[in-house]
């Protein structure tokens, strides 16, 4: 009677958890793919410039490598971006053929830790934007989905505004 | 002679192996692996459940694991304390099924491994989430507490349980009365509940909508509804139903009364002989302290009896009852009672005051003449509490009954005395059919082990070995 009962517990468990696995597993394969191509498979993709400061070309972009001369000046919304932990979206704001700003609009917030993690990634990686001059900037370590889906919406922002 | 036995006259046709005792025995059983399976697989849901989430992602690199492990730990760790819960809610399938000290001591099993997980859920999540923000898991105690939504919260929650573990720790059990002990271990309720806001709002796992969170709020909704039924609304319901009060206090030897209570409805708390109840009475000086006792005679459904040693701090007052006093009740409880049969023949030993639910279990017992033989052990210089009943019970009853007395054997520890030692007697020598009988033993708990001892040596397996253990 014991042994009935620890065989079936194994395999009941067993069963369970290997039901658990696998519907984890094809979950991530799923959220892999999503990810692996922003701006394409995400929706909302770029608004048009909101503030617009000054349509035409606007004159003195510095000499540095990173201007684009071709960028309207304006705080342009990147795209809604889907991460495991909650969308993300930012906007870039242009000024003088550079980014001046970057605004997180939203940030992973699907429980607490997924808010303390993108809060502490957040200014980290505006920093490192404005610094380089692009979203061409590597991930804040512990904060990988958030990181992407910065990225992945700024890009879009800056897409849409023609940088770089 | 230092054993008497008692036999009665043999001539009725001796029934063999009762039919209902297999099917009924085969029942429980069923019953009772379905349950072990379904908490087995209450474990697998949980993890099940995270795994489902996380996917192989969690497992991505070393900090990912670190975290997913100790979230894991947390899951198990809580749904074990939910388990134990469970276990000590007397809920009458389980009760009914493993009977309420095996309940019990599946429950005390179960308190380290549940404590230690959620120890380490707590160590692990500082060790991850520090190594996922770089810095040491002492630094990150801090930002939890700061940056993370209801984790003060949940650090009282371990601390609440390191209390209670460590009031549970025998050499510290021992120190305090039962009722202090159990006040502090009530507060594993209280660990439980304020360790429910973070589970919610600090994992990504239980956001709004999740069947995550649906499946452990149901959880949680159903572990309080058992309690909450079975601990409190049951005991008050029948107490009230029952209106239970002391009829008459009679002194049965030195320091031992039996107590005889009038009530109302009684049939209906389907009481068997050999079950317990929680008593407590309501005079000035008793009223605080809660007392597990057998039932020493088999209920009408008027009066009820107990026969208590009143002796204890607690239970010295009991032989004082007035007549009146006003008495709750919780149970019965327990399955040291014919339903636990799993055999054709039975035999009961009992020592000191454990002879009150044998009597009681004989009592209600249906026994062919011969299917049940009992042995009571006694010391020399009193008869056993109750003899005069039990005997005339056994002969009306058809069982054979043993009286072992004298003073315990100085070289060898037994049960029986140094006489019957010298002779070389064991179970068998008074039960030859032990092999193919349930065991009742009711005694103090060393000698009951004894017993228990030499009933293994006869090769009776545990299933065959019912015990009654008053400690919880």
């Amino acid at each position: 009677m014991r042994i009935r009962a620890v065989v079936g517990a194994v395999i009941a468990s067993g069963a369970v958890i290997l039901g658990g696995w696998e519907a984890g597993a094809q979950h991530s394969t799923t959220l892999t793919t999503q990810v692996a191509t922003p701006g394409t498979g995400v929706t909302g993709s770029a608004a048009a410039p909101q503030t617009s400061s000054g349509s035409t070309a606007s004159g003195t972009p510095t000499a540095s490598a990173a201007t684009a001369p071709g960028a309207t000046d304006g705080t342009y919304k990147g795209s809604v971006v889907d991460t495991e932990y909650g969308t993300v979206q930012v906007s870039a704001t242009i000024s003088g053929g550079k980014i001046s700003q970057v605004t997180a609009l939203k940030l992973t917030d699907d429980g607490g830790r997924s808010v303390q993690i993108s809060n502490r990634a957040a200014p980290i990686l505006r920093s490192e934007v404005l610094k380089a001059q692009s979203a061409n900037v590597d991930s804040v370590s512990g904060a990988t989905y958030t990181t992407e889906g910065y990225l992945s919406s700024l890009q879009a922002a800056l897409d849409s505004a023609h940088f770089g | 002679m230092t054993i008497h036995e008692v036999r009665p006259p043999r001539g009725a046709v001796r029934q063999p192996a009762s039919a209902p005792v297999k099917a009924r025995y085969r029942r429980r059983m069923r019953r009772a692996d379905l349950l072990v399976v379904l908490s087995w697989v209450s474990v697998a849901i949980v993890v099940a459940l995270f795994l489902a989430q996380s996917g192989t992602r969690g497992f991505a690199s070393v900090t990912d694991a670190v975290t997913s492990v100790g979230v894991i730990c947390g899951l198990v760790g809580t749904d074990l304390i939910l388990l134990m819960m469970v276990l000590a809610a007397r809920v009458p399938i389980i009760d009914g099924t493993f009977g309420h000290d095996k309940a019990m001591l599946v429950h005390r099993k179960l308190g380290k491994p549940a404590f230690y997980l959620l120890l380490a859920h707590g160590i692990l999540l500082l060790i991850g989430y520090g190594m996922a923000s770089g810095v040491n898991p002492v630094v990150e105690v801090g930002a939890m507490w700061a940056t993370l939504p209801d984790m003060p919260l949940a650090f009282l929650a371990l601390a609440l349980l390191v209390v209670v573990i460590v009031s549970s720790f025998v050499a510290v059990r021992r120190r305090f009365p039962y009722e202090v002990w159990h006040a502090i271990h009530l507060l594993t309720y209280l660990a439980v509940l304020v360790a429910i806001p973070h589970q919610l709002s600090v994992g990504r796992l239980f956001v709004d909508g999740t069947l995550q969170r649906t499946y452990w709020l149901a959880l949680y909704v159903v572990v309080a509804a058992l309690l909450v039924i079975y601990r409190f609304l049951l005991p008050i319901v029948r107490s009230l139903r029952h209106s239970l009060t002391v009829r008459r206090v009679i002194r049965v030897a030195d320091g031992v009364v039996s107590i005889e209570l009038s009530g109302r409805h009684l049939r209906e708390l389907n009481a068997s002989g050999g079950q317990f109840l929680v008593w407590r009475f309501w005079t000035g000086k008793t009223w605080w302290h809660a007392h597990p006792l057998s039932l020493s005679a088999v209920p009408s459904d008027s009066s009820l009896r107990i026969t208590v040693r009143a002796l204890g701090a607690g239970s010295g007052a009991l032989a004082y009852l007035p007549t009146g006093t006003k008495v709750s009740i919780e149970g019965p409880y327990g399955i040291f009672t014919q339903d636990a049969r799993t055999l054709p023949h039975a035999v009961m030993v009992a020592a000191g005051i454990g002879v009150t639910p044998v009597r009681a279990l004989i009592e209600q017992a249906e026994l062919a003449p011969g299917e049940a033989v009992v042995i009571i052990r006694a010391a020399s210089d009193q008869p056993p509490y109750l003899w005069q009943e039990l005997r005339t019970l056994c002969a009306s009853k058809g069982v054979v009954i043993f009286l072992v007395e004298g003073s315990r054997s100085r070289v060898l520890a037994s049960w029986q005395s140094a006489d019957a030692v010298e002779r070389g007697y064991t179970l068998a020598s008074y039960a030859p059919d032990i092999a193919k009988s349930d065991l009742y033993v009711c005694g103090p708990a060393h000698w009951t082990d004894l017993v228990i001892q030499d009933a293994r040596a006869q090769g009776l397996r545990r299933g065959q070995i019912h015990v009654e253990r008053f400690d919880w």
